[in-house]
């Protein structure tokens, strides 16, 4: 689908959020390490902030009020920290593919995955090429997950994948820090009972990615809160779903 | 879209509160800092966003009253249904004081950068009522509304006048094909794609339409975002 040339003409229609959903990935995919791209991005980005600011309407009385009540009693997120460079999900991905065939014979068995921060430094980021083969796939398939409304606004968990390369790459953004000893837990659902896919681990900073091995169609994708380590089937509230 | 999903999952419950969690948001997977970028300190948003990010909800006020006229005018222009506008800017805003201490001035200017949200949050609103608005049959209300005196507002008439020219002017050096497809997609909403369809034109030709009028916008607009 879309090839590598492709990809570097694609900033223009990126920050006009005129790209679909899975265009729109793969160029978010790429762009922070491709020196071209993030250039044309940010040109671009300065270029429709005039546009915006020549489109103003003046906002309802209320908007203020609503927003200051809200902006009170919501918590701010710490800054970001030194870069921290890893390839972990590079390295779990090789080794998942290994003991892949293992592991999905054994259901019940939780699959602690790796979920890292690539930083594209030099190269593309590992999840990068991941995404970039799923999304190539003939039955490659993104799917945005709905939160619940224990989610706040900011929060998205979105899963590529494709059976066929029997790989899935999870990126999620802006979820709330799980308590001590918890985490996320990421579910496969397909014809049968949830399965454990693996617990999106925390970081301290940067997106979360994940790529995973799947055996199978899934019907629908979910995540919960689980205590680490994480439980054979789903015991916390689903704060995200989505039918495949 | 399988129906019933939810009930492939067994409804149990978390006995956690997820509100009173820390919080951790994922950050875009790069820093570039050595691109072509506006020198922190020449932004005067940049100043009231660092004291918004400390937690100071009077220089967050401030930075309301500059950024609402144009967050509320994109999302509006996008999204067309005023009290579904307002929910959009409202969220707009507070994703803003969420995210306040991520900013990096580096990938742009303060009123980019919310200029941006905005108009991804608009999208996001529209591309999802479309997806809905088979199953769910909604009801539109048509509130009249107030609206703030703009005469309190930071930015004078005047300034606002020149803008919209100079925008206005930039806007006109633009092929008509150009920016027919330019404004489809951001005022409109629709992907290139979509665009595509509605002039009835091949894809290939309106992503050249979209590249080429975005360069001559960029470059018509320059360095004063």
């Amino acid at each position: 689908m879309s090839s590598d040339i492709d990809i570097h003409h694609l900033g223009a229609a990126y920050t006009l959020d005129a790209l679909d959903e899975r265009e729109r990935m793969a160029f978010e995919a790429h762009y922070p390490s491709c020196d071209v791209c993030r250039a044309d991005v940010l040109a671009f980005r300065a270029a429709l902030a005039q546009v915006a600011s020549a489109q103003t309407t003046p906002p309802p009385r209320a908007l203020k009020a609503a927003v200051m009540a809200e902006v009170a009693r919501t918590r701010q997120l710490s800054p970001l920290l030194p870069d921290r460079v890893s390839d972990l999900a590079e390295r779990r991905r090789r080794r998942q593919r290994t003991i892949g065939g293992f592991l999905a014979a054994a259901a019940a068995v939780v699959l602690v995955l790796g979920a890292a921060v690539v930083l594209g430094r030099g190269g593309e980021p590992a999840y990068a090429t991941a995404l970039a083969q799923v999304l190539d796939a003939p039955d490659g398939t993104v799917l945005t997950l709905e939160p619940s409304d224990a989610m706040g606004a900011g929060a998205s968990v979105k899963v590529a994948w494709s059976a066929q390369e029997g790989m899935a790459v999870v990126i999620a953004d802006g979820l709330p820090a799980t308590p001590t000893g918890m985490a996320y837990e990421l579910w496969f659902i397909g014809s049968g009972d949830p399965e454990p896919m693996g617990m999106l681990e925390r970081v301290d900073a940067g997106e979360l990615h994940a790529v995973l091995d799947i055996d199978g169609d899934p019907t629908a994708w979910g995540v919960t809160v689980e205590p680490d380590g994480g439980s054979p089937a789903p015991t916390g509230d689903i704060l995200f779903l989505g039918a495949a | 879209m399988a129906p019933n999903t939810e009930h492939a999952l067994r409804p149990l419950r978390l006995d956690t509160d997820l509100r009173d969690m820390g919080v951790l948001r994922l950050a875009r997977a790069s820093r570039p800092g050595r691109d072509a970028a506006p020198k922190p300190g020449a932004d005067p948003l940049g100043h009231l966003l660092a004291r918004a990010g400390r937690g100071d909800q009077a220089a967050f006020a401030d930075l309301y009253d500059h950024l609402a006229p144009m967050v509320y005018g994109v999302v509006l222009k996008v999204v067309r249904d005023p009290s579904q506008s307002e929910e959009v800017a409202q969220e707009v805003f507070v994703e803003l004081w969420r995210l306040a201490a991520r900013y990096d001035g580096t990938k742009g200017t303060v009123t980019a950068w919310a200029a941006t949200m905005a108009h991804r949050r608009a999208i996001d609103r529209v591309r999802s009522e479309q997806s809905a608005r088979d199953r769910v049959a909604r009801e539109v209300s048509n509130v009249v509304l107030d609206h703030d005196d703009v005469a309190g507002t930071v930015e004078t008439e005047v300034d606002r006048d020149l803008d919209r020219a100079r925008v206005r002017r930039a806007l006109d050096r633009l092929s008509p094909v150009q920016r027919e497809a330019v404004e489809l997609a951001y005022f409109g909403g629709h992907t290139y794609r979509e665009v595509a369809v509605l002039l009835d034109v091949a894809e290939g030709t309106v992503k050249t339409r979209i590249r080429d009028g975005m360069i001559r916008l960029r470059d018509e607009l320059g360095e004063t975002a």
